[in-house]
């Protein structure tokens, strides 16, 4: 808390009393205004006066103006004036003329600024005029000639704004609009003074004070004398500028952002301008702000201590403090060097978002959010890309809102709107690391510990904080997602299109983190062309129905692998039932996938072996067709009608290895035989075919059945495959109708006579091939006319209820009752058989006639 | 007709040590016939020459089963070892007949009468 130094600053320390040295001694243009910043009155200071209406220019002043100035720093004056015209453009300068006309008709009505600002409205509304033409109409009155002008042409070039080249050919075309242009800029620079002066001698002087100071802050902490009245040219340069850090009256105004009424500058130990003149005397130091901003303070000198003042003073004291404001606004502006030619129109906003966006941490540009001129809360102008909301809404949901609106709990016990509004107000950032802030979600109050950093820039605030959470939040998806294994999480934001992937997302896709993560909707550029449906069907359920959906497709990564993937995933919706959010996983299921694979391949297999299976059985019935028709061409025998049958199984697959054959051999014999193959399929019917052409041609050799059959065993012997087979096998001799037979076993023939069926006795007889050597017994039958003999396969009668013999009884009485040809009797019996398994029938019929 | 609803039964026993006897239950058919066959091939595995089949609880026996005692029969020809059928129901002892089975393999009422021709066999083995 030391006393301040007296700050000389090198650029103004040889104008610093010098009451008209500005325009005698500068001679560079460029610089002229520059270091005009809290000189004395020079004469031409006057013609700027704005909010007092004791102008005792006259309007000559602008002859005289012309006059005394040098032309080239006059030009260069104009020059730049025109470009703080054309940069100004119609907001902000509107903004100044308002407050000067609010400024105007608060001394004038004796009002306070807002009644004053409702009056302009209505007045404007009355005039049926904009409340700018009407701030200008009452500023023309004020201010008399030159301020019209000057104001007039802004009018002017705020209306064609639009067309900025017309309005700069105006300009050009009237070189007095160009000098009243110019008189506005004057304006500006020695305005501060003239305030102060002119407050001093009407407003301050009548309350009984002796001096006035008016300063401007600094973003910096800083405060610089802007103008005074009532000190010493010596103590007004000894003050000209308060370095940040030193606490005086003035500057624990604006700390406390409120009005320090001092009843005695001693008691408080605080220094100030003028102490010493003044050590006992009271002091009021003022934060002069317009719309929420602190340009800088109104403190006030009191000769004697003070005592507390009427609410009535204050008020007063309050009013003329928002009226040095403005002019301190256009100080800031005039002085404020770089900025000389930016734009006034939000231009830092535009700037602030930019940087913002560079920002790795997330941040907030909030710009004032003015109502009836007062700061009443901020308008959250842009979230940066990295924004990320303690109570986890989306970027969209923020963006645009009032930080009041969206954060309700910043004006509680964070402060944090409290801060920002500070910052706004003196422009000295705020930095705090694990600040505590509470966000709402739903009513649920979700603290969160942040890293602030507020700072002002231009006319917006960047808001900075980094969510000690985020990283914890980003770790426990990772963690779940790792948790589940082989599963690569994910979360997209509709609205910004971020997308957040876990590693493992990563290494499944075969992508380095660095080329970024895939969105949803691309998902089919690198998915196999044929899943694009699949894919379609998934997104259209996820983002229009806004269902969860799930899809499985192959995943074509860049290293040419191809992964099968399951990708599940629930949309966030917001208030109107969109989605926002997406989250979801990948999992790779290409293990499952393949099991599932070799089990198609497994049915494909199967499939196709019983369709060979079903092509053989085709075959075989074809061959077995081919060689045994089911019904043959009546056999030709003198004396004897030979009828056979053949009914396959009716399962394709149980097509067998019965044969049948009769044939009359070259000695004028009958060879009849009927025979059974065991097994089924292809092999069977092979070997029937062997065996029955076999026989065939061994009878040729006129050897007796047994001998046949002792033959043919050792035929079935001796094939391949080691079968065996039954077979019943005659000759008949159609001379003598007597039948010799032999069976190998096989059931023995069947005689019908006069509707009595006897089988034939049981030969001995081994079935064929079960042992190399195999002797047959044989028998002969003497037949007589229209006896009838048969000769068949079990598949005839076989039934597990009951022997071959009952069967054959019942069989034979069932088709017995008609007399009938044979042909119709074989018929019957494959008609009437009652045999109960599904196998392949033969039979071979001889009726001696 | 299916496994389930006459399965076959097998139970295996060793009245010698290169005597095995087989005593089977349920209808031996197409169905069946292949679970006594891996029984049998089994106990060939083990080298059991003489092969008992009890065949008192088969009720009945079609080609299939027939092929089995046949394979069986031509099996143990080549190990000088044999194959007898154990007090066969009638339909069984049929088609035992018919097929001229019964004339190869010898057919008795008891496991005694079994193993008492296998007995007899033994001598000419060693002979």
């Amino acid at each position: 808390m030391s006393l301040p130094e007296p700050h000389p600053d090198p650029n103004d320390a040889t104008d610093g009393t010098g009451d008209d040295a500005v325009f005698d001694t500068d001679t560079d243009a460029g610089t002229s205004t520059a270091t005009d910043a809290g000189t004395g009155t020079s004469p031409s200071t006057d013609v700027a006066v704005g909010a007092d209406t004791e102008v005792d220019a006259s309007a000559d002043e602008q002859t005289a103006l012309t006059a005394n100035y040098p032309v080239g720093k006059l030009a260069a004056t104009v020059e730049r004036l025109r470009r703080e015209v054309r940069a100004a453009q119609a907001e902000a300068d509107g903004r100044a003329l308002m407050e000067l006309a609010k400024g105007i008709l608060v001394e004038r009505l004796g009002c306070g600024p807002a009644q004053a600002a409702r009056q302009l409205a209505e007045l404007a509304e009355q005039a049926k005029v904009t409340p700018l033409e009407l701030a200008v109409d009452v500023i023309n009155q004020s201010a008399r000639d030159r301020l019209s002008d000057v104001t007039g042409a802004f009018l002017a070039g705020a209306k064609g704004q639009e067309g900025a080249a017309a309005d700069r050919e105006e300009r050009e075309r009237s070189a007095a609009v160009r000098l009243r242009e110019a008189e506005s800029g004057a304006l500006a620079a020695p305005d501060t003074q003239a305030v102060a002066d002119s407050l001093f001698h009407h407003a301050l002087t009548p309350l009984g004070a002796v001096a006035v100071a008016i300063w401007t802050a600094g973003t910096d902490g800083s405060l610089t004398l802007a103008g005074s009245a009532g000190f010493s040219p010596a103590e007004a340069g000894r003050w000209r500028y308060v370095p940040p850090g030193v606490m005086t009256v003035a500057r624990t105004s604006l700390t406390e952002r409120a009005g320090q009424w001092i009843g005695s500058l001693s008691e408080t130990g605080l220094p100030s301008i003028g102490q010493h003149h003044f050590p006992d005397g009271g002091r009021a130091a003022l934060p002069a702000g317009t719309g929420g901003r602190v340009h800088g303070v109104l403190e006030v000198v009191w000769p004697t201590p003070l005592e507390p003042q009427s609410p009535q003073v204050i008020r007063q004291v309050e009013a003329l403090a928002e009226l040095c404001a403005h002019t301190l606004e256009t100080y800031a502006f005039v002085h404020g060097g770089d900025t000389v030619t930016e734009p006034r129109v939000l231009p830092d906003a535009a700037e602030l978002v930019d940087l913002a966006d560079g920002l790795h941490d997330p941040a907030l540009v909030l710009v004032p959010y003015l109502d009836d001129g007062h700061l009443v809360d901020f308008h959250i102008h842009h979230v940066n890309s990295r924004f990320l909301d303690p109570a986890g809404r989306p970027r969209g949901l923020v963006n645009g809102a009032l930080l009041l609106e969206a954060y309700p709990m910043a004006a509680g016990e964070s402060e944090l709107f409290q801060r920002v509004e500070r910052v706004y107000a003196t422009g000295e950032p705020f930095r705090a690391q694990r600040m505590n802030l509470t966000a709402l979600v739903d009513q649920v109050t979700v603290a969160s510990v942040a890293d602030i950093s507020i700072s002002r820039h231009g006319n917006s605030v960047l808001l900075i904080w980094r969510v000690e959470d985020e990283t914890a939040r980003l770790a426990s998806l990772l963690q779940h997602a790792q948790r589940l294994g082989r599963i690569g999480g994910f979360e997209e934001n509709l609205l910004t299109g971020e997308i957040t992937w876990n590693g493992q997302l990563f290494s499944l896709y075969g992508r380095s983190p660095s080329s970024g993560p895939v969105p949803l909707e691309d998902l089919a550029l690198h998915a196999h062309p044929d899943d694009a449906v699949a894919i379609g069907r998934f997104l259209r359920t996820l983002l229009h129905h806004g269902r969860p959906a799930a899809a499985a497709f192959r995943l074509q990564r860049p290293d040419e692998v191809t992964r099968h993937i399951r990708v599940v995933a629930e949309p966030v919706l917001d208030a109107d039932g969109r989605p926002f959010v997406l989250r979801g996983a990948y999992q790779d299921i290409s293990a499952q996938h393949w099991t599932e694979v070799a089990l198609a391949a497994t049915r494909d297999q199967l499939a196709h072996s019983e369709q060979q299976a079903t092509e053989r059985n085709r075959l075989t019935l074809q061959l077995q067709h081919a060689i045994m028709p089911p019904t043959q061409a009546p056999l030709q025998a003198p004396r004897l009608d030979v009828a056979v049958r053949y009914r396959p199984a009716e399962t394709e697959q149980l097509v067998g290895g019965d044969w049948y054959d009769a044939v009359v051999l070259p000695s004028g014999l009958v060879l009849l035989c009927v025979g059974d193959v065991a097994g089924h399929g292809i092999e069977a019917a092979t070997s029937m075919v062997v065996l029955r052409n076999a026989l065939r041609g061994l009878a040729v050799t006129g050897a007796g059945p047994g001998q046949l059959l002792s033959w043919l065993n050792s035929v079935a012997h001796h094939l391949t495959g080691s079968i065996t087979a039954t077979a019943v096998c005659g000759i008949y001799d159609p001379r003598s109708r007597k039948l010799r037979w032999a069976r190998a076993g096989h059931l023995p023939p069947v005689l019908v006579r006069d509707a009595e069926a006897v089988s034939l006795p049981l030969l001995k007889g081994l079935l064929l091939g079960a042992v190399p050597e195999v002797t047959y017994g044989e028998d002969e039958v003497q037949l007589a006319v229209d006896d009838t003999l048969l000769m068949y396969t079990d598949g005839l009668i076989e039934r597990r209820d009951r022997t071959m013999e009952e069967s054959m009884t019942q069989l034979l009485t069932t088709v017995r009752t008609a007399p009938c040809t044979l042909d119709q009797q074989l018929d019957r019996l494959l008609t009437y058989s009652r045999s109960d398994t599904d196998d392949d029938t033969c039979i071979v019929g001889i009726r001696v006639s | 007709m299916s496994i389930a609803q006459n399965p076959l039964s097998v139970e295996v026993s060793l009245p010698r040590e290169d005597v095995v006897l087989l005593t089977v239950e349920g209808h031996l058919d197409i169905d069946t016939a292949t679970g006594l066959q891996h029984h049998l091939a089994n106990q060939f595995q083990h080298g059991r020459r003489h092969f008992l089949l009890d065949l008192a609880a088969v009720p009945f026996m079609d080609s299939s089963g027939m092929n089995i005692i046949i394979r069986a029969y031509q099996q143990t020809r080549e190990l000088d070892g044999s194959v007898h059928i154990i007090s066969p129901t009638p339909p069984v002892r049929r088609i035992l007949d018919l097929t001229g089975v019964s004339i190869t393999v010898p057919v008795t009422d008891s496991v005694e009468d079994s193993l008492a021709l296998v007995d007899k066999q033994q001598p000419s083995d060693s002979a």
